[in-house]
């Protein structure tokens, strides 16, 4: 699995969120419909109630108009009972038209039988209008009692059994709203649980993540520290490497080299006791002169590359030798302090000596210093050396030359500590602490003092 | 008068062969034997009783510095000439401590071989010229950078005189005898030049000298 993290986060993340608002949403309009369903239930069913309250009162009043009309002698006389009637008529149809509007399946039935009864019931009474005062007279009663009242009986009952199917639908509505309440909160716990597992889920995915790139990057991190010691590690056997050789060819030069030339120089002292042609002569002495030459330039370049002293009487000579030698060259001031008890393990007093010699360098070549004092001392556990010229200083944080550098790796290898005070126009100090184990105790402390220059 | 007998000691075989080849052929002296170790050195010694040693200083098996202090706590009376490649005053000053009576550089000429074994046969000291030149120079430079307080205008005429006698080798008895003395007056004067220069030991003394110019 080799996914960008952020991808993985973002899509889980997001869809989490995506599903909880999708959730939410839902549920929301869900329950705005269901209440608006309730709502136009309740409407609906009282707006059917109405339209039949309204039919049934229509035929309890007819019946009266019917009733005073044919109380009249004449149909004439009852004239506005018959334009009432026939606006009951109208109304009712109406009513009916409406009704039929929205219509349940289990009341069609009853509802037709309700229209037809209706309609049979104006033709009856429409009957009456056209009759004589006589009929008036002798069928009234009779039409009224035998005809009408069970007509009207017959059709009340009718829209009753309606408005019961129209209470029975409602209570149906409500039982399916309930359902559908229901359904909503089964939905919702369902959702919640996808919600909660999603989320779980996305931790879970999450932590291993996190867990497995922490892991990476703990792998990393050794991976370089490895990488930075090892290259420590190369470094400093580069840097001995380097050294050895130095005193190797050092050695090479002075002992073999510099012999040779001194057995040639012996050879043409020889040649010349032997009291030569006047030709030979002048030929033997430029022999001597260039053996002479070689062993004073040999004996220098062996002294650059690492003095003797250093390895055949110890730090403080070669110091005091450097000391001389830079005070020769350049005209500076170089006083050497020491208090070494004793001489130091070979890496220490090479690394020192390395130290002194490019800081000495460094005051004669871009300090322009007239005097330069190095310090070195031995203290419990510790050496500390300190090199500090009145030159023109610079600034370290800015300055950090290949010089300082190899000074400062040198240093650090011996897990000594390095440090430059510098100002411009105040001197520099150099200032390094190599640690050091105690050989054998704190012998007598041999205080030295030598200068040069 | 009995030749002055020479042993040699360098790891050098040619160097050494051209050296004897040189010395065999001044009158007066007779090389008795030749080493190419300290070791070697100090036993040859022991065997032949040499008047002096030409030593060299870089050498296997305990260098000539370490030889020569073995050689003259034992024989006092023999003289070490150093002859060495290097210069520096750390080699003069160990080789003197040591107890070398004269400090050669391997570029030195035959005469001057031959003068400094005359001198330390004799107890005197010898240094190459150009030694000389390099340790007075080095002092007056130093000397001059630190504003020219020296310490050798404090010493009286009688001590500068007992100065040189002790840089040359002198002791006390000599010195004494010399300069018509008491041992302890000679004892009294040598205690306030040591404190006067700073100086702790006769081949401080030596050296203290060389480089004011008062030997060579």
């Amino acid at each position: 699995m080799r996914q960008r993290p952020w991808l993985v986060l973002v899509g889980g993340f997001g869809g989490l969120l995506l599903l909880m608002a999708a959730a939410e949403t839902g549920a929301l309009l869900f329950l705005h419909s269901l209440r608006h369903s309730g709502t136009s239930l309740e409407a609906h069913f009282l707006e059917r109630n109405r339209t039949l309250e309204q039919i049934r009162s229509n035929i309890y009043l007819s019946g009266t108009y019917a009733r005073d009309s044919l109380l009249a002698p004449e149909a004439s006389g009852a004239k506005a009972q018959i334009a009432a009637l026939e606006n009951l008529k109208r109304e009712t149809e109406a009513a009916l038209d409406s009704y039929a509007q929205s219509l349940e399946p289990e009341e069609s039935a009853p509802f037709r039988l309700l229209h037809s009864e209706i309609g049979a019931y104006w033709k009856v009474l429409d009957r009456t209008f056209a009759w004589s005062a006589e009929e008036r007279n002798k069928y009234r009663f009779a039409f009224f009692y035998e005809e009408l009242i069970p007509r009207r009986t017959s059709m009340l009952q009718i829209a009753d059994r309606i408005a019961r199917i129209n209470e029975d639908a409602l209570k149906r509505g409500d039982e399916k709203l309930g359902a559908l309440f229901d359904r909503l909160q089964l939905g919702l716990v369902a959702m919640i649980a996808i919600t909660l597992l999603g989320g779980a889920a996305l931790a879970g995915l999450t932590i291993f993540h996190i867990l497995r790139l922490e892991g990476e990057v703990q792998r990393r991190l050794e991976e370089s520290v490895q990488a930075r010691a090892s290259l420590q590690e190369l470094s400093a056997k580069l840097v001995r490497a380097q050294e050895e050789e130095r005193r190797a060819l050092s050695r090479e030069l002075h002992d073999e080299v510099g012999q040779s030339f001194s057995a040639v120089l012996m050879e043409a002292e020889n040649l010349l006791d032997l009291e030569p042609t006047t030709e030979a002569r002048p030929r033997l002495e430029s022999i001597r002169a260039v053996a002479e030459k070689g062993i004073n330039e040999i004996r220098n370049m062996a002294l650059l590359l690492r003095p003797s002293m250093l390895d055949d009487f110890g730090l403080v000579p070669a110091l005091d030798w450097q000391a001389r030698e830079t005070a020769k060259r350049t005209g500076m001031h170089v006083q050497v302090s020491s208090e070494l008890a004793q001489d130091l393990p070979e890496e220490h007093k090479t690394c020192i000596y390395r130290v002194v010699q490019e800081a000495l360098h460094n005051c004669a070549r871009h300090a322009q210093a007239n005097t330069v004092q190095v310090d070195v001392r031995r203290e419990t556990g510790r050496i500390l050396l300190s090199v500090q010229d009145d030159g023109s200083g610079f600034d370290p944080q800015r300055v950090r030359g290949l010089g300082l550098m190899g000074m400062e790796e040198r240093v650090r290898h011996l897990g000594g500590t390095f440090e430059i005070d510098s100002q411009p126009g105040r001197g520099t100090r150099v200032n390094v602490a190599l640690p050091m184990l105690d050989l054998n105790g704190n012998g007598s402390n041999g205080t030295n003092s030598h200068s040069a220059g | 008068m009995e030749p002055i007998r020479i042993l040699l000691a360098d790891d050098h075989n040619v160097l050494r062969d051209g050296m004897r080849l040189l010395l065999e052929r001044q009158p007066g002296f007779t090389v008795v034997g030749e080493a190419s170790d300290g070791r070697e050195t100090v036993d040859l010694v022991e065997n032949h009783q040499p008047n002096v040693v030409v030593m060299d200083i870089a050498m296997p098996n305990m260098n000539g510095i370490e030889a020569t202090r073995r050689i003259v706590e034992k024989h006092p009376r023999t003289g070490v000439v150093i002859l060495s490649m290097h210069y520096d005053e750390s080699y003069v000053l160990r080789s003197l401590k040591a107890g070398a009576r004269a400090y050669l550089l391997k570029d030195a000429l035959k005469s001057e071989l031959i003068a400094a074994i005359h001198a330390v046969s004799e107890g005197r000291s010898f240094f190459s010229p150009k030694i000389s030149r390099i340790l007075k120079e080095d002092y007056v430079q130093a000397l001059g950078r630190r504003g020219g307080d020296d310490s050798y205008e404090l010493l009286t005429d009688r001590e500068r005189e007992i100065l040189q006698l002790v840089a040359e080798g002198k002791t006390n008895k000599e010195i004494a005898n010399r300069l018509n003395l008491s041992l302890y007056t000679v004892d009294t004067h040598r205690t306030h030049i040591l404190q006067k220069l700073n100086l702790h030991s006769v081949p401080e003394v030596i050296l203290y000298a060389v480089r004011k110019g008062i030997i060579s």
